[in-house]
């Protein structure tokens, strides 16, 4: 038996909650969300810092708060949901296949499909630190969840390598734990997170920041013993001669989000290697029609609140395709990354309609200008690779801007920090 | 003192261990298989690549070599083996190939003594026609000889097969249990160990790693063993079909292997940098990292650094390294009667059918009764791998338990079905869970599934959750229930 839906949101996490409300108050009869995990709300539960909602709510809302809003919002607008079930395909024609402990092997026919799976940490192998392979290294995610969620503490001296807002994040919570922060080691010269996590939670906790500096080996063969810290030089190789030994019972890795994209290059979408998330229209289509995508399966926000409005486009645009049976992905203008700016996020615009640009900056400085097709388009007072630059373009810059069906955006810099 | 008496006693649950155990176990002798670690095939034989049937690599497989016929004799048990124990075995072929002229003067000299010696003709193919086989591999490739015959097994999973089948048989298992010392007696052997104090009247030492430090225990150790470390390179299963057979190149330096070899479950492993090293340092390192990755992509330049989400070490342990000329040590003891070594250093895993059996006609020769046991059942049934099978079967899976339904670890497409029942298998820890059913193997490396894995662990086993280790002994991933460490500071200050 195939169940039919006009919209299935892949993901139950802040990105999909809003894409489904978005994608019923668009009009779509039948919205169903499909979730792997036993509860709605993806990683917000272990979230339990604030901070969230600021923008969206104008409230500051801790994780939990922010998705106990986001469910009755998803409950009072009539959204289904379909807990514990994995989606394993998706088939050119929206047939999706899922796995589940509740509903057994099955089918959802859709209208249209939004992808809303979040990120993942980078882990271990992908780092490629050298040494042994002992228990006590895990990334900062996980720690959270075994903190957060499931009431456990994994260390009693921790060293952070990665100054991801995560990681830090629990550099504070640890600390408050009562457990040992020796030192949160970051190899680019600024670091990874925001300002306002970087001053709470390592400032004001006195836990050291170490930048220009990684762990070059992991010392234990059972359980983690400790780590050789090095500095690293302009090329971000360790510099021999500064190593270091910080002994620790626990590693936590917060160096790097990737976003989640297998089932969707299965399905044939397309990704952005920089990005690593899919390619996607203002529409938030992508390359395969009625497969739409929003939050942090597209790009890592720094913001839930950017997650919840990119997903809401995602999600009406997915009802008016499944209610249109089809609407255009608009690849008239190809938006390049230009100077000092690692990607702009949707890659593809029509050019005819207002666009909201997310980008980041690939070094941080100071006096810096947005450029669009040459042309100044804002000025900042200081712009960080951490901090994604948001920012809304109408028509009429746009059509000055796009040459030759090429919208290109660069960030150039007065002074360097 | 009070004694566990066996007739035989044997030391190491590896592949060699294993292998011995079940031919062991079709008759009707007392066995007992001690481990030192919590599960089986932790040691060398987890640290492999998993490549069988190289036999025809008669440049390294000379006929005056035991170990040679240790391997040509698996040749034919490898594959039905597999069949039995319902461990896959995927015939995957596999090329040797080189760069100039030069090298393929010695691919053809292996060629023609691979023929003389009777283990059938192997072809050369140029790489226009290569390519069409392996499309991937660098055009600078001169050209290969092509082995159909070489396979790849899980040699993990064929161990935990092995011991499944030998405990379903009779075989008394015992892990944790490591062996102290060892007293020859005239008639007994009394082994003392972590898990009690034995006397058995043969033991067979197959500690890999330990080998040579268990055999000086009796004064057996009459042969010297270099520890040599070699560091493998795992990649995306992404990339799944970039090579279709194992890919290799004639060594151009000492010290190192360049291959590239599909895994049964699809992912690509890279390596062998090879050097001696000090025993039971498993560390990895930069400059072995670095140099086995510049050596895969210099033969399939697709490979990026990007791919690589894990890596090792194990050990070989090379007999004769200091010559050149690898031997095996498979036998009874010339010093110590009743007393027999096995350790092949290189080809273990292919090789393992093979010596096993020549150690059971080692014991028949010397004596040991063995009578053919009539209840003998051949067959272990796997583990369904959900992941890999059609849409009817799992279907069927998950009205026969909704378990196999709950997919727990996403990258690899586990269920929990699968993880309980690796558990009831022998699991005891995420590793244990990871090396039979791959739950936390994918490229997320468990950050995912890590503490739903761990909850499973400790509601299956009725153990804490602090209590769950990675591999055993003090590493368990959890040190104590959250507000635990500010209760001890203010209790203690």
């Amino acid at each position: 038996m195939v169940e039919k839906a006009d919209v299935a949101v892949i993901g139950a996490g802040p990105a999909g909650l809003a894409a489904a409300i978005a994608a019923r108050e668009q009009g779509a009869e039948r919205v169903m969300i499909l979730e792997r995990a036993e509860r709605l709300g993806g990683l917000l539960p272990q979230c339990i810092h604030n901070g969230f909602g600021l923008l969206y709510f104008g409230e500051d809302l801790t994780g939990p708060e922010y998705e106990r809003v986001f469910i009755q919002r998803a409950r009072k607008a009539g959204v289904e949901s379909r807990l514990e079930s994995m989606v394993l395909d998706i088939s050119p024609d929206l047939e999706l296949t899922l796995s589940s402990s509740r509903y057994g092997y099955a089918k959802v026919k859709a209208g249209a499909v939004v992808l809303a799976m979040g990120c993942r940490e980078k882990a271990r192998g992908a780092l490629g630190i050298p040494g042994g392979r002992p228990a006590g290294i895990m990334t900062a995610g996980t720690c959270q969840r075994y903190v957060n969620v499931e009431g456990f503490i994994p260390g009693r001296r921790f060293v952070i390598l990665g100054s991801g807002d995560i990681g830090i994040i629990m550099a504070r919570r640890l600390t408050l734990e009562g457990a040992e922060v020796e030192a949160v080691v970051e190899i680019m010269p600024w670091p990874g997170g925001l300002i306002r996590n970087e001053v709470q939670c390592l400032h004001d906790f006195g836990i050291p920041l170490l930048l220009e500096h990684t762990v070059t080996f992991i010392h234990g063969e059972t359980r983690i013993q400790g780590v050789t810290v090095a500095r690293v030089d302009g090329e971000r190789r360790p510099l021999p001669g500064t190593e270091r030994f910080i002994p620790c019972d626990c590693l936590l890795l917060s160096a790097g989000l990737i976003p989640e994209n297998e089932l969707s290059v299965r399905a044939g979408v397309e990704l952005d290697p920089v990005t690593g998330g899919p390619l996607v229209d203002e529409n938030r289509q992508t390359v395969v029609p009625g497969i739409f995508a929003g939050g942090n399966v597209v790009q890592v926000h720094d913001l839930v609140d950017w997650v919840s409005w990119e997903a809401e486009a995602a999600g009406r645009n997915a009802a008016r395709f499944a209610d249109r049976g089809g609407i255009p992905f608009r690849d008239q203008v190809r938006v390049r990354a230009g100077e000092n700016v690692k990607y702009v996020v949707p890659q593809f615009i029509s050019g005819k309609e207002e666009v909201t640009l997310h980008l980041r900056v690939t070094r941080p400085g100071l006096k810096a200008t947005l450029l669009l097709g040459g042309k100044a388009f804002k000025r900042y007072r200081s712009v960080r690779p951490s901090e994604m630059i948001i920012e809304k373009v109408d028509v009429g810059r746009l059509s000055q801007a796009v040459r030759e069906g090429e919208l290109r955006v660069d960030c150039r810099m007065g002074e360097v920090a | 003192m009070s004694y566990t008496e066996t007739e035989v006693l044997i030391v190491g649950a590896g592949i060699l261990g294993a292998a011995t155990a079940r031919e062991l176990s079709k008759y009707q002798v007392d066995v007992t298989l001690v481990e030192k670690e919590v599960d089986v095939g932790w040691g060398i034989t987890k640290a492999n690549v998993g490549v069988v049937n190289q036999g025809k690599d008669t440049l390294e497989f000379r006929p005056e070599y035991h170990r040679s016929h240790l391997l040509w004799r698996s040749l034919s048990m490898m594959e039905p083996l597999c069949r039995e124990l319902e461990v896959p075995f995927r015939r995957v072929g596999g090329w040797e190939m080189c760069w100039d002229m030069k090298a393929k003067e010695k691919l053809d000299k292996l060629a023609r003594r691979t023929e003389s010696l009777g283990l059938g003709k192997d072809r050369f193919y140029w790489y226009p026609e290569l390519k069409e086989m392996e499309p991937n591999v660098s055009d600078r490739i001169l050209g290969g000889l092509h082995d159909p015959d070489i396979a790849v097994v899980n040699p993990v999973y064929l161990t935990q097969a092995l011991v499944e089948n030998a405990v379903r048989n009779g075989v008394n298992l015992m892990l944790g249990t490591e062996v102290l010392d060892i007293r020859p007696g005239h008639h007994w052997f009394e082994v003392r160990t972590t898990g009690g104090d034995f006397r058995a009247r043969y033991v067979i030492n197959a500690a890999g790693e330990r080998v040579d430090k268990v055999a000086a225990m009796v004064g057996a150790d009459d042969f010297v063993l270099f520890p040599v470390k070699g560091y493998v390179g795992v990649l995306d299963r992404r990339l799944e079909g970039l090579v279709n057979g194992l890919v290799s190149v004639l060594p151009e330096r000492p010290g190192e292997m360049n291959v590239i070899v599909p895994t049964v479950e699809g992912n690509l492993l890279f390596g062998i940098q090879l050097k001696i090293n000090r025993r039971g340092d498993h560390s990895t390192t930069a400059h072995m990292a670095r140099a086995a990755l510049e050596n895969a992509r210099r033969l399939v330049p697709e490979i990026s650094e990007k791919d690589v989400i894990n890596a090792f070490c194990g050990f070989l342990m090379l007999r004769n390294f200091e010559i050149g000329w690898h031997e095996c040590e498979v036998g009874m003891s010339s010093r110590v009667p009743r007393f027999i070594n096995m350790t092949i250093g290189y080809p273990g895993v292919s090789a393992s059918p093979g010596a096993a059996a020549e150690v059971v006609e080692i014991l028949q020769k010397d004596g040991l009764k063995l009578e053919p046991d009539p209840k003998f059942d051949p067959h272990r049934p796997g583990i369904p791998d959900f992941s890999r099978l059609p849409e009817r079967k799992r279907r069927e899976l998950i009205r026969k338990d909704p378990r196999y339904g709950h997919v727990v670890c996403r990258c690899e497409t586990v269920t929990e079905g699968e993880i309980v029942e690796a558990i009831r298998r022998g699991a005891t820890t995420l590793d244990g869970v990871k090396h039979r059913v791959r739950a936390g193997m994918g490229r997320c490396q468990g950050g995912f599934c890590g503490p739903r894995v761990t909850r499973i662990l400790a509601r299956e086993l009725g153990i804490p959750e602090t209590e769950v280790t990675k591999k055993g002994g003090d590493s368990s991933h959890l040190c104590c229930r959250v507000k635990e460490i500010l209760r001890e500071g203010r209790e203690g200050g």
